[in-house]
């Protein structure tokens, strides 16, 4: 097993890229695989739990993070400047494993977080991505990806509609998804449905991050597993929920 | 028994002690307390299974673990290969399992057993710690049952000092106080319970004051060594409990806010020694009383 540390490292910049999400570098020589995550926590006691948050990019001198406030733990991280210290742990998880062939990364909201990151390192991949309202981040995503294809509910750019609307799995040997539950739901029947591979990136509630708590379990087909340390990255149809 | 130091890992924050031990060198720890074990694997409870409260965390895991035998067979041999005291936490459907369980692990390496009388996260016989009369049974059955010595975990609630003397009177050694607190959390967009259990266990920083409270004054109710757990998360919060009068203390949901937590407990408390020039905590021990 990989040895895992928490490291302090000071925030070089916290920009909001759309309204209430945020995207955070931290300096500092990291490592992760694609898809893996830190636990990152920017306060003392309270809230008392890190948040996980996936890397979104990573490069020599510096990582970054792609979040969106949702309580108190991401107001006090959409709150730091640059200078500020943050205590990251990690790299967790297992990440994706690139499959041979041509492959289709599939994100939905803030499941586009761990996909710039798997995009670059995996190289010549089709990207989709899925967001409610205007899209972001997305010249940056057009940069590491073959072919990139986005859509809004709103239809405030790409494509009008759903990202499972515009993606279909006919002619990719696998699929890479993270998003909403729903949206993984969808992917894992067209997958099925044409016969081919979905690895999903599941989000759970987590407090250590390591595997020991249990508190960010899900149910398998082989039994409860720990999103944290088996996962984040699992095969759709191990998963009850979206089998 | 004698520990390295009076900093143990609590039940159910460090699994079997392997996934810290990728963090850090856990031989430095006073001793690890296994997650709670049962006679047959449990599946637990359904998520969510955490919820975050101010300073505090609900959780209701509900026993989640493979069973006593693939404890004995998989997770044992390595425990004991971690350099530190195996403390084996067991939980019971009925008073009965204890015994039976007591005796499973009789013999086989775990250093201690700590009976959890104090699960707030499964229905079934509810918190027998919680009595003098159920904590008499099950520590009579499990003290019958095995030669290791046996360590009472009490829920914060109930009679705890009846129950803390009942456990003395049948031969335990140790009493840790205490378990979570039994709280509640609503979804307001729904208007039911989080947990599909309705209850979970609160715990960290934001029960440290009621922990300290209870171990004041169990300290005085029994002459046997009292464990502190609740909310311990610096050297500070365990120096407390030392002065509360606890002979040790269990560092829980500290792990999660920084996984460092209990070694740097230890170095704390090791200088504070230190710049008193003592060696010991007699004198310091219950000092507050």
């Amino acid at each position: 097993m990989d040895r895992v540390a928490v490291r302090r490292a000071k925030v070089l910049c916290n920009e909001e890229v759309a309204p209430g999400v945020f995207l955070l570098r931290a300096g500092g020589e990291f490592s992760a695989r694609p898809g893996q995550f830190y636990m990152v926590r920017a306060w003392e006691l309270d809230p008392p739990l890190s948040r996980p948050l996936s890397v979104f990019d990573l490069s020599r001198d510096g990582i970054s993070f792609l979040y969106a406030v949702r309580g108190r733990g991401t107001r006090l991280l959409s709150q730091l400047s640059p200078g500020d210290e943050l205590a990251l742990f990690g790299p967790l998880g297992n990440g994706w494993e690139r499959t041979p062939g041509r492959v289709a990364l599939v994100g939905g909201g803030l499941g586009i977080a761990p996909l710039y990151f798997t995009a670059k390192v995996f190289g010549e991949v089709d990207v989709y991505l899925g967001f409610r309202g205007r899209p972001y981040l997305v010249e940056e995503f057009r940069q590491v990806a073959a072919r990139l294809h986005a859509a809004s509910e709103s239809g405030e750019g790409g494509e009008k509609g759903l990202v499972t609307e515009l993606f279909s799995p006919e002619g990719y040997s696998a699929c890479y998804a993270c998003g909403p539950r729903p949206m993984l739901a969808a992917l894992g029947k067209a997958c099925r449905q044409a016969g081919v591979p979905l690895f999903v990136s599941l989000e759970e509630r987590m407090a250590c991050g390591l595997g020991a708590c249990l508190g960010c379990t899900v149910l398998t087909k082989d039994g409860p597993k720990r999103v944290c340390q088996d996962g984040p990255v699992f095969r759709a149809e191990e998963v009850i929920s979206l089998a | 028994m004698v520990l390295k130091n009076p900093v143990i890992a609590a039940s159910g924050t460090f699994s079997f002690g392997a996934e810290y031990a990728r963090v850090y060198d856990v031989s430095c720890l006073g001793g690890i307390c296994t997650k709670g074990l049962t006679l047959h694997p449990r599946r637990g409870n359904p998520p969510p299974r955490l919820w975050e409260t101010p300073c505090g965390l609900l959780n209701s895991i509900g026993l989640e673990n493979p069973g006593v035998e693939t404890f004995l067979r998989e997770e044992l041999p390595r425990m004991r290969d971690l350099g530190t005291v195996v403390i084996a936490n067991i939980w019971g459907e009925t008073p009965e399992e204890y015994g039976e369980l007591a005796e499973r692990l009789s013999g086989s390496g775990v250093d201690a057993i700590e009976l959890n009388l104090s699960c707030p996260n499964v229905p079934g016989i509810g918190l027998l710690g919680g009595s003098a009369k159920g904590t008499a049974w099950a520590v009579r059955v499990a003290r019958a049952a095995c030669g290791e010595p046996l360590w009472v975990k009490l829920p914060p609630e109930g009679d705890v000092l009846g129950a803390a003397r009942a456990a003395e009177k049948e031969g335990a050694e140790a009493i840790s106080a205490a378990n979570t607190f039994r709280g509640l959390a609503i979804d307001i967009a729904t208007g039911r319970p989080v947990f599909a259990n309705t209850f979970g266990g609160l715990s960290g920083p934001a029960i440290k004051p009621l922990a300290l409270r209870l171990v004041y004054e169990l300290s005085q109710a029994v002459s046997i060594p009292v464990i502190g757990i609740g909310g311990i998360a610096s050297w500070e919060d365990a120096l407390e409990f030392i002065m509360a009068g606890a002979h040790a203390v269990q560092v829980g949901t500290a792990n999660f806010i920084d996984p460092l937590c209990a070694p740097r407990i230890i170095r704390g408390l090791e200088v504070f020694l230190k710049e008193r020039g003592i060696e010991t905590w007699e004198g310091i021990r219950g000092c507050a009383h």
